[in-house]
Formats: C-alpha cells, structure tokens, sequence
C-alpha cells in the first residue's frame, strides 16, 4: 500500500474479502485483485477504497489493460464474475447484458434469435462489454451500424463513493435525462465502473460476402473509394489494408439474396478495370494482427475519410526512408489503425518522429493519433493522447465532481485525468 | 425586468438592435410550443455572433442572471420557456450555413439555421440531413440539438445525436469550448454526446457539425388499414422481427385519422388502426421488401393496402401525419400533446390500459406512434371552457407517461423533459441517478443559470460532494499531460 493510504494491506484484505468473498479476493504482485459477485458488491467494494484512499482499475479481461497511461494501482477490481447476459428482449431488439460478459458469449446468446449488437471490437472472445464500451472500441462495422454512441441505450454503474447510478433505459427513442451511458463510453474507467449495459440489437447479417481490390498505391484506390461511398450499394464495412508495401481495399456487401449478383455487378463496375476478388470474411480480423507484431507500436488515428488514402501512402512511404515497417487497417469511417515497428530497434526515436508528424499533418482537420500499444523504451518519449482540446478543463472538472478523490484509474485518461 | 445598468451592459453586448425589453414585444417570448406555462423574461438578446453571445452570457455569469437559449421556439416541453426576470437568448439571427464538405459527408452550421434549410443546401448533391421532426420547415438545429430530437425517419437513421459529430459551445461561464471533431472519436470524454439533449441546461451551441447521409435511390410508402391500432402493431413487430429496418413505421387511430383528414385531406382510408410504411434503399431491394411487407400485412388483416405511386403521393400521405398534432385543434378546443415511449411488443397492452384510463374520466385520446420505435404520442383532448377538464386532462397525461414507466418505456422519446415532466423525470430514475446527472450539470454549470429550474425534478444546489480533493502534484505543476 502506498503512503496515502489509510490502512495495512493485510486489512485490506480482510475488508475486501468480507464483501466480495475470500476466495475472489488475492495478492498479485503489488495489487490487490478482488472480483465482486454483483453491482452492490462492486459498490461497496469502491465505496471501500475510496475511503481508504486505494486506487482502483476495473478492469474485464485485461486486453485493453496497456492501453492509455499506465496505472499501477493498489487494487483490481475484476468483473469477471459479473457476466451474465441478463435479458433478450428479442420482439423489441434489445439485450441487457453484465459488463463482465465476453463480447462473444453475448453475441452467440443473442445469435440465438438471429440478432447482435452490431459491433466487431477487438478479441471478441476475450474483450468483455464493459472494456470494450470504456475503451470506445469499434471495428468495420461501425459505417453502417454505428459506434456504441449509437448502440448503447442504457447503463449501470458504480461512482467511486459507491453510488449506484442508471441512465437511459430499455427502449431506443429516449431523451430524458443526461446520457451519462455517453459519458462513461470512452472514459477509460476514470469516472466510474460499467456494470450493466443496455443495448439496441440489430439482425445478424445474413448474407454477406466480401470483396477485395488490391493496387499498389493507397492513391490508386481514393477514386473509387470515393465513388463507391456515395453509389447505392451501401456496403456493411469497407477497409483499406496495407502491408509490406501493398494496398488492399476489403468490402463487404450484405443484402437480400436477389440482390447480391446486382451489387457485385455495381462494385466491379466501379472498380473498373482492377481484379474484383472474393474473399474468405477472416479478412476482417486484420487489424487485430496488427497488435501481434513484437515491439510494435500501434496506434489509432482519427481521420477525415477523405483523407485515408493519401495519409495511408504518405505513412508507408515514410516508413521506408525510416527503416520502419508499417501495416495499416483503416476503417472507411476514418478510424485507422496502424502498426509501426522499427527493424533497427525500438529505442531509436524513428517512431515518436512518424507519430509527431502524423499528428501534425491531422491536426488541421481535427484529427488526432492515440498510441494503444508501444515498447517500454518508448513509453515517455511521446504523450499517450493527443488531446488538445479546449474542453480539457471541464472534462477535468467533471472527473473532479465524479470521483474527488482520484480513485479510479488515476493518471490514464487524457491530461492526467 | 433587469435593473438599468445591467440592460445597459447587454446592450453594449449585442447594439440596441439586438435588445428586447418592451414588455409587448417580451411577450412573443414568453412560452415556447407548450402554451399552458407562461412566464415573462426581463429581457430578449438577439445576438449576431459567438463573441456576443459569449459576452451577453459573461454579464448573465456575472451578475448570477438565469437565462434561457431558444431558438425557433417550437419545443413541445416548456424547454424555451423564460426565468423570471431572466435572459432569454435568442439563437435565430445566427442562422448561416458555414461550411459544407460533401467529400466527407458533413456540414458546420450555426444554431439558428432551420432544420430543413440543411438538406436543401446539400440535396443537389445527393445528400440530406436525417433528423426530421414534424416541425423541420420552422425548428432550428440548436433547437435539436438541446432536445435531441427525432422524426419518422429516425428508426433508421437515428437521432440528432446520431448526426452530430462535433459542438462548439459557449459555457455557463462565457468561456467556448470545443466538443467532439469532423472526425471521429476524439480523444476525452465524449462530452458532445453528453450535451445533445442536455435541453439547453449546460451552455449554449453556438456551432454544429453535422453528419449528412446519402439520398437513397429509392422511396416508396405504403398504407394499410387496419381494423384496431393493436393488428396494425403487430404488423410492425412482424416486420422488424423479419429482419427488416424500414425507414419509417408510422400508425395512426381513428380520431388522428379524423383529424389529419379534416386539415389537409390526405385522403386515408377509414379504419381503427392505419399504418405507413415506408422503405428506402437500393430499387431492386426495396421493390422485393416491399412485397415481403404487403404479404405480413395481409396477413394481419389489412382490409386495405396502398403503395404511393408518385412522389406528389407520398408527400400528401406525409402531410397528413406531420400536420396530425395541429389537426387535432379541429375536433376539439384543446388537447395535451404527450410523448411515451414503451417496448414495440408493449403496444396492445399499453392501448388498452390508455383506452381504460381515458374512458374511466370520460375524455378522448388520438393516438399518433412512431411505432417502429415505440414512441407514442397520445393526445388527450378536452375542453378548456369546461370547469376543471383541464386538470383532469393534465392528470390524465401524466398518468399515461408513468405506465409508459411502468412497461419498461420512458417517459419522453423526443420532446424532452423542459418544465413540463420535471416529476415524471422522478418517476422515473431514482434519486442516484438524478444525483448523478447532477454532477455533470454542476460541472458545466455550478451556479446553475443555464436554462434553471428544468428537466430535473427539484432545484439542487452544486454543493460539493463530501471527501477532500487534493489535485495531483502534477497537475498542479502543469505538467499533467506528459506522464
Ligand atoms: C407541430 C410540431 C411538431 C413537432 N414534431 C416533432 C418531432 O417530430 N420530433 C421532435 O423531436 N420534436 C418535434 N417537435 C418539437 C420541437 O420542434 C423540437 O423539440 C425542436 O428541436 C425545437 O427546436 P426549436 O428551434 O424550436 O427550439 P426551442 O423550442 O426554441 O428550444 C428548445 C430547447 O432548446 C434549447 N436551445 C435552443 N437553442 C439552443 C442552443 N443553440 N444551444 C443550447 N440550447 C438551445 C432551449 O433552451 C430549449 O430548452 C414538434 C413541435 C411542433 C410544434
């Protein structure tokens, strides 16, 4: 325990295991893991902490763990036990789900009844719904479902005193209240803990099949890219892939079975003269691969979706004269992810350099790049968030309101939040 | 009204010609669509920019003055409705469209700028603004944006929120600050997705940037007629449960019916329960949905069944449903506008429960539901000249909101909660929750003078919660941002 807190670790241990049980309640390493059973639980277990002056980092499965400034905390609070799929409102399309749940042991319930919540985070086998929602995680699916803005209609959750607070509700046309659901989607567990989640269901899709077009240059695709956003074919996802010099454009139609021929017959058109492939669906797991690569730091820019194409070429070609590879996934929507890795090794500063210019080349536009993942030796050179925004003293200020004291995940959010 | 000097300071802000004070011309301004609260403001601001309205909103800080956005005053909850004695500032001269970027699919506007004037600004290029509310040709964005409003065509497309990619906004205490970007997921709080529907309570939006969609290729409606609302409700859960997500799923009783044909003639069918339809999309798909909806609604009984054949058509059958509420003031004197929402499958209970509840007190109701998300809007009509209707009417309409609560809905889908349903607001969260919205508010505004006194069900005061703060020596340094 560190100085400020007001109590022995061993007592700790004590108080936690009365409230979570001891057998969810151990050691590990410097922390504290304690998994409560339930929303009450969670609270008490805060309201705990925060009297004592404990840190506390929620946390699901823990992939997501490294992403935003590290935290070492006196305790974790697992919400491995909170994990149930709570209700399948199928008739009304909505689910209320535990946020200890795997994302994928949500989707095969509601898959049940044919629906899901329309999303493709990150390790869906692992990721539990309440790490996915405050990491805001979104893959290609987002451009025609929607990020979890637009999912989640509905929350529980723990405040640092141990309130337990809803907002939202079961049904999807809601306005009363604040959408506190918003607030906390995103926030990287520094306002509160997500304990249970209402979302909107959409059908699963049915008959979907993907297509890719590779071309040598990002610059040889923006023409096309372009026009297929704006024909009538309204594809699920759309992605730009490059890797080991080469571009690739994945897209994914999904329609009734009658039309599929007519759209396929529309994509090609567009691409008029390049190789139209169908492809297996795993295509669309590329951007996890990109968290694979030893010592690689990966990043999440946000951009105009006008702008991928060329930023995608500029980046590779950078790299080259660098001596760093790069393999980039990026969403139509202009949310790219991007792995970078330094052949000549990660203390070198070829990396923070790419990250600097890429963000000053967004800048103008409002774009920003986060790091998700990086090497230990560059971890310092470079801030974690590229948050410049003029609202960074309220959001502060909200976070003060919310947890005064500093409980919950210090230090990882943006601006030391 | 406002002592001399401070009028005085306001007039500086904005010039004489962007001041209201005589009492006569106030009055246009004391009561937003909801016309049973009225309350007269000390004065009117009609600012021109945003550093007007930061330096009108530094005297309000200044001097602890309420004061009140509106736009084009249309809300439907008492939302726009003055402080006593406060500032109402008017939103309506900052009416321009600042920049449009079809490439990227989005347009920055002020707050003043009409709903509808967005679309066509971008229509001929293919494109359209979604968020449609009945009142799109007069309601203004920032009005939309405070409420978080709907239309027929968000089963599909999704709320204002849903479009709405970044704010700028003048806070409570004049300061601007900058919510969200053109591109998505800013780093930080999502604090634009906190403050739509914040219903004018945490600053004012002085600049929107808005999400446009692709025109879809195709449009076609339908109306079936139904014998009760309840086949026509079951028709929309067969529809949805088919996997289809129409555009619009729209259901009118028999006196909404009544009523809309009284106004504009759309010529709909006479029946207990019609039913509009409307698909959109590619022409091949939305011909063969097309044909999967006819055969769901024969087979719940549609005695009728009309597919609009050109677009004069289909705007006629439009024109019938967004003019239902007005309609309604031609088959009675008054009537009490409301907005439940409950689970889609909730609907045949719910009617039921109203058909009771409104008989029990011997009104009428019409009802008009965005069906396909399971947003009512029961009209009570009654007769103000009839000693003591009105209460019974007001009663009766909070009463259909709480069983909304009670079937697992809630009590406003779009109108917001603004003066009108600051007790149903109590009914339906517990006080945790409301605490909790309260310490956003408090953050954006402590001093609570930004649109005072709504949405929530008491006034609270932003008295710090127990627990010292002690700031992080690093952000005491200023060095925060690097660890
Ligand atoms: C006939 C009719 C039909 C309607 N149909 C629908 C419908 O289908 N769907 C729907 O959702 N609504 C509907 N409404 C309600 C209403 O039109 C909407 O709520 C609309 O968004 C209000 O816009 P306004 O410009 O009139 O805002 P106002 O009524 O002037 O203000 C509404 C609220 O917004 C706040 N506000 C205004 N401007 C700003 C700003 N710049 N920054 C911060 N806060 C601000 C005000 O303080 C107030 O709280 C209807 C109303 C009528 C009269």
């Amino acid at each position: 325990m560190n100085a400020t807190a007001a109590i022995t670790r061993e007592e700790a241990m004590v108080r936690l295991a009365a409230i979570a049980g001891p057998a969810d309640t151990r050691i590990d390493g410097d922390a504290i893991c304690v998994a409560p059973g339930s929303t009450e639980q969670i609270a008490e277990v805060l309201r705990f902490a925060n009297e004592c002056g404990l840190s506390v980092v929620p946390t699901g499965s823990g992939s997501k763990l490294g992403w935003g400034n590290p935290v070492a905390p006196e305790l974790f609070l697992g919400l491995g036990r909170v994990n149930a799929v709570r209700e399948h409102a199928w008739q009304d399309m909505t689910c209320t789900v535990e946020a200890g749940c795997a994302w994928a042991a949500m989707q095969s319930e509601l898959a049940r009844h044919g629906q899901m919540v329309a999303l493709d985070p990150l390790w869906p086998e692992r990721a539990t719904v309440g790490g996915v929602l405050a990491a805001n995680d979104s893959g290609a699916l987002r451009l025609r479902y929607g990020g979890l803005r637009d999912l989640v209609i509905g929350m529980t959750m723990a405040l640092a005193d141990g309130t337990i607070a809803k907002s939202g509700g079961k049904v999807v046309k809601n306005v009363a209240g604040y959408d506190l659901h918003k607030l906390m989607t995103g926030s990287f567990g520094t306002l509160g803990v997500i304990t249970e989640v209402n979302f909107r269901l959409h059908p699963v899709e049915q008959c979907a099949r993907t297509f890719t077009v590779g071309a040598q240059y990002g610059a040889q695709l923006a023409g096309p890219l372009a026009e297929l956003l704006h024909a009538q074919i309204a594809p699920s996802a759309v992605q730009l892939r490059t890797a080991a010099g080469q571009c690739a454009l994945d897209v994914r139609l999904c329609t009734r079975p009658e039309c599929l021929d007519g759209l396929t017959d529309q994509l090609r058109k567009i691409f008029n003269g390049m190789a139209v492939q169908e492809v297996d669906g795993r295509v669309w797991q590329a951007r996890e691969q990109l968290f694979c690569e030893a010592g690689a730091t990966v990043v999440k820019g946000s951009l105009l979706p006008a702008e991928l194409c060329a930023t995608a070429d500029d980046l590779k070609e950078t790299a080259v004269a660098k001596s760093v590879d790069v393999s980039i996934v990026a969403q139509a929507t202009g949310l790219m992810t991007a792995a970078l890795a330094d052949r000549r090794g990660a203390e070198r500063d070829s990396i923070v350099t790419m990250i600097e210019q890429l963000r000053e080349r967004l800048r103008p536009s409002g774009g920003s790049v986060v790091i998700l993942q990086t090497p230990d030796a560059l971890r310092g050179k470079i801030d974690v968030w590229d948050c410049r925004s003029d609202a960074l003293p309220l959001m502060r200020e909200i976070k003060r309101r919310f947890d005064p004291n500093r409980t919950l995940s210090p230090g990882r959010f943006v601006g030391g939040i | 009204m406002l002592p001399h000097g401070q009028i005085d300071e306001l007039r500086a802000a904005v010039g004489a010609g962007g001041l209201i004070t005589a009492e006569s011309q106030l009055q246009t301004y004391e009561c937003d669509g909801l016309t049973n609260f009225r309350v007269l403001p000390g004065a009117v601001v009609l600012p021109q920019t945003i550093e007007q309205v930061q330096a009108v909103v530094r005297i309000c800080a200044r001097h602890k003055i309420p004061f009140v956005s509106r736009g084009a005053g249309t809300g439907l909850s008492g939302g726009a409705l003055p402080a006593a004695g406060g500032v109402v500032i008017s939103l309506a001269r900052m009416n321009r469209i600042l920049d449009v970027d079809i490439a990227n699919r989005y347009v920055i506007v002020e707050p003043g700028v009409i709903n509808a004037h967005v679309t066509q600004r971008v229509a001929a290029d293919g494109y359209f603004y979604a968020p449609d509310p009945s009142s799109q040709s007069v309601c203004t964005i920032g009005g939309n944006v405070a409420e978080n409003s709907g239309g027929a065509h968000c089963l599909k497309y999704g709320f204002t929120v849903t479009h709405t990619l970044a704010l700028e906004v003048v806070l409570p205490s004049g300061e601007l600050a900058h919510f969200g970007s053109p591109t998505l997921d800013a780093p930080g709080y999502d604090l634009a997705g906190v403050f739509v529907g914040s219903e004018g309570t945490l600053g004012i939006a002085t600049k929107v940037t808005l999400r446009i969609v692709r025109r879809p290729e195709m449009v076609q409606t339908l109306l079936a007629a139904f014998p009760t609302p309840s086949a026509a409700g079951q028709t929309v859960s067969d529809i949805i449960a088919a996997g289809m997500l129409p555009a619009a799923l729209e259901i009118m009783d028999t006196l909404a019916i009544e009523a809309a044909e009284a106004a504009v003639h759309a010529h709909y069918p006479k029946c207990g329960g019609l039913l509009l339809v409307e698909l959109d999309g590619a022409c091949d798909e939305v011909e063969i949905l097309m044909r999967e909806v006819r055969a769901i609604a024969e087979k719940n009984g549609a005695a009728e069944i009309r597919v609009a054949q050109s677009e004069a058509e289909r705007a006629l059958i439009w024109k019938g449903r967004k003019a239902a509420f007005a309609a309604v003031g031609r088959i009675s004197p008054n009537y009490i506008v409301q907005d439940g929402v409950i689970p889609r499958t909730a609907l045949p209970r719910v009617l039921a429960d109203i058909e009771r509840m409104s008989g029990a007190v011997n009104l009428r109701v019409a009802n008009v539901f965005h069906a396909g998300d399971g947003n009512l809007h029961p009209l009570v009509l009654y007769d103000r000249s009839i000693e003591g209707q009105e209460e019974i009417a007001l009663d009766l309409s909070y009463r259909i909101l709480n069983l909304c609560v009670d079937n697992g809905g809630s009590i406003t889908g779009e109108h917001g909660v603004g003066k009108e349903k600051q007790q149903a607001l109590g009914y339906m969260f517990a006080e945790p929750d409301l605490e909790t919205m309260q310490l956003v508010r408090c953050a954006f505004d402590p001093e609570s003078l930004s649109n005072p006194d709504k949405v929530f069900p008491r006034p609270r005061l932003c008295a710090d919660k127990p627990g010292p703060y002690t700031p992080h020596p690093l952000e005491t340094a200023g060095v925060a941002e690097i660890f």
